[in-house]
């Protein structure tokens, strides 16, 4: 349900208001508080009724099956306005997620946005959902991709200053994150053999070494060992162009070398149906691309494509998952 | 003459490129002749064989030796002509000094006509940067040549394709340098120079958005402490000078709000920053034929003492010659270079 003071609460009703976002042979279950979502419902003028969730396979029809992690005083909650009592209930919703998908209760987890300022004033000390989610299940090498339809893309490099990217980067670096994407192609999607692009650094790609080297030195001789073991790997490519060839259909997706190198272009093509994929987990998770927006929470007037494109992809995985696990 | 349509020098590019096709294809289209007089400055026999043997037109060619005397109809090619080039021989899609001279100087002369008030604005088609070296013309560029021969310092790269509009505080330079060379004192610039660009398209009151260098724009100060330090205060000074701009904004959502009509130009920290965005929407999909027509971009140096608008793409030496290059931009690029002689006051 992700903060329950943002517009979580509201992209879940309004995804439940609409059975045809459903993927085909998928159960959709909420963890989140019955009481927010009572009160959600009640604003919106919905006739749908958040029930408790049981495992007996029956549909729910105009309810919304709710594993009930939380029981906020909804009296106090405002929209917009997290506390400690929010920020501590949103955490609880992914690791009682993350126990339940160990224990084989569910198969995966759609999150919905949360606020790390909220996320480390509760007592939970991670960067965000991906850090904490990576600690739960142990996992040490992991990545984000941003998925949509038309654009897939990866970074080397992610929440750091722009100065410091070129020395962050590093052949081993953008090899890793090469071999993540591929893998995630491979696996999670099902593309039997991935063709990827891999974005240069500077203008141009350097221009011969004008505008910098980083493309001779680092990423060429990174795409080079990736190639030597067979993979479908091409770049470095001038930053301007190839996420336009990408999404011609000329690639599978984009190892990107910094944020806004990736996130600008995904943005634009996807701003309201892009899908964030946990790579390097042992568990599938999806995410919405998109914050908290405590500034509309309360509005109604969120737009919930993101979250039905990621359970759309988290269901996706599953089954891609499941049919090379037989 | 505020009742006369604007002259402009329309350039002929690289001789082996696309530049002469565009030109002769654009200029089959009317409706530029309703806002402005196009002249091509150009070597006559490489623009007849662009009529003739290229695109298979039968617009007739005009040569005048004052720009002001183009007859400026639709089916006539009106060009102020370059001689003694010495292009004999020369081979399309093939790179020649000769050839990178004579773009040159087809700039060049499109430059002092402009300098001397002969024509109202100038408009590019692409050249070459190899050729024009191997003929000893050292420059990264048109905007280069255009500094230089104009006496330029505080000048900035404006690319545009609809609403969006993207005025750059750096460009060719890289990436780990960026962060080094902007200023309070060059953004605020490229904000004044972005705000009178839009100012001359006729929008009254431009609405500026300022984009910040970090992811984030720095999550106060997480990622980088741009935004604070320079960013913010340049934003400050623009909006203390009447300016209305804003920021600066997250990067990776603020073309988002610019394309949808949020703002009427963007001021991106780097080369890539404004050109990912820009050239994401300026390629053209023909979903009838599900493959890429065209582009739509232009290109406008801000700054100038002349008016210059270019095309989004370069020479295309590999398509040269076989009649495929969509002439979207050169046509983008007349409308802008027309639209901002109008404007200017």
């Amino acid at each position: 349900m992700g903060c329950p003071a943002s517009v979580g609460p509201e992209l879940i009703v309004k995804y439940f208001s609409n059975p045809s976002q459903f993927p085909e042979n998928t159960e959709i279950v909420v963890l989140g508080d019955i009481g927010v979502l009572k009160k959600c419902c009640k604003e919106m003028q919905s006739s749908l009724y958040p029930v408790c969730w049981t495992e007996d396979g029956k549909p729910y029809d105009t309810a919304i099956p709710v594993i009930p992690v939380s029981q906020l005083d909804t009296a106090k909650l405002q929209w917009g306005s997290p506390s400690i009592e929010t920020g501590k209930a949103m955490a609880q919703y992914i690791t009682e997620g993350v126990r339940l998908i160990k224990e084989g209760i569910l198969q995966g987890i759609t999150t919905c946005p949360i606020s790390k300022n909220s996320l480390n004033e509760a007592g939970y000390h991670f960067p965000g959902h991906t850090e904490m989610l990576a600690h739960l299940t142990a996992s040490k090498d992991y990545g984000m991709m941003m998925a949509g339809s038309k654009l897939k893309v990866t970074l080397a490099t992610i929440h750091c200053a722009l100065e410091e990217v070129p020395a962050l980067l590093s052949r081993e670096r953008i090899y890793s994150a090469i071999k993540m994407t591929w893998s995630c192609l491979h696996h999670d999607f099902g593309i039997a053999s991935p063709k990827l692009a891999v974005a240069a650094l500077n203008p141009h790609g350097g221009e011969n070494g004008i505008f910098g080297n980083q493309e001779t030195t680092i990423i060429g001789p990174a795409i080079e060992q990736a190639r030597s073991e067979g993979l479908d790997i091409y770049g470095p490519f001038p930053p301007d162009t190839v996420f336009y060839k990408c999404s011609r259909g000329d690639f599978d997706g984009v190892v990107c070398m910094y944020h806004d190198q990736g996130l600008i272009p995904f943005k634009l093509l996807h701003f309201s149906d892009g899908v964030n994929v946990t790579m390097g987990l042992s568990i599938v998770r999806t995410s919405v691309d998109h914050g908290t927006a405590y500034d509309i929470a309360g509005q109604f007037i969120a737009d919930q494509n993101s979250l039905v494109e990621a359970v759309r992809m988290a269901s996706t995985i599953i089954s891609n998952r499941q049919k090379q696990n037989t | 003459m505020s009742t006369n349509k604007p002259v402009l020098a329309v350039t002929m590019g690289d001789p082996a490129g696309i530049g002469p096709e565009i030109i002769v294809k654009a200029l089959q289209d009317a409706k530029l002749y309703d806002i402005c007089t196009p002249v091509v400055i150009a070597d006559v026999d490489v623009m007849k064989n662009a009529v003739s043997a290229i695109v298979h037109s039968d617009a007739v060619i005009n040569v005048v030796n004052e720009p002001r005397d183009a007859k400026g109809t639709v089916g006539t090619i009106d060009i102020f002509p370059l001689e003694g080039l010495g292009l004999d021989g020369f081979k399309l899609g093939q790179l020649d000094p000769r050839c990178g001279n004579a773009a040159f100087q087809s700039v060049k002369t499109a430059i002092e006509l402009a300098l001397a008030g002969r024509v109202d604005g100038t408009v590019t088609a692409p050249l070459n940067k190899e050729a024009i070296h191997l003929a000893g013309h050292h420059y990264d560029g048109h905007t280069e040549i255009y500094a230089k021969l104009t006496n330029s310092r505080q000048y900035s790269m404006m690319l545009a394709d609809g609403n969006l509009r993207v005025a750059h505080v750096t460009t060719h330079i890289p990436l780990v340098k960026v962060s080094e060379t902007i200023s309070v004192e060059r953004i605020l610039d490229v904000i004044r120079l972005g705000h009178n660009a839009c100012r001359n398209l006729k929008i009254k009151a431009p609405r500026i958005a300022v984009a910040g260098l970090n992811p984030h724009a720095g999550e106060n100060g997480i990622f980088g402490t741009e935004e604070q330090t320079i960013i913010g205060p340049a934003v400050e000074k623009a909006r203390e000078e009447g300016i209305d701009a804003q920021g600066p904004f997250p990067p990776d959502t603020v073309f988002c709000k610019a394309a949808g009509g949020g703002f009427d130009l963007v001021v991106a920290m780097y080369h890539d920053q404004g050109h990912i965005p820009l050239k994401i929407l300026s390629f053209i999909y023909d979903d009838a034929t599900n493959t890429w027509s065209g582009m739509t971009g232009v290109n406008v140096t801000l700054g100038l003492p002349i008016i210059r608008s270019s095309v989004d793409h370069g020479t295309a030496f590999e398509n040269a010659g076989k009649n495929v290059a969509s002439e979207q931009s050169m046509i983008n690029a007349i409308e802008y270079a027309a639209m901002l002689a109008s404007g200017e006051e």
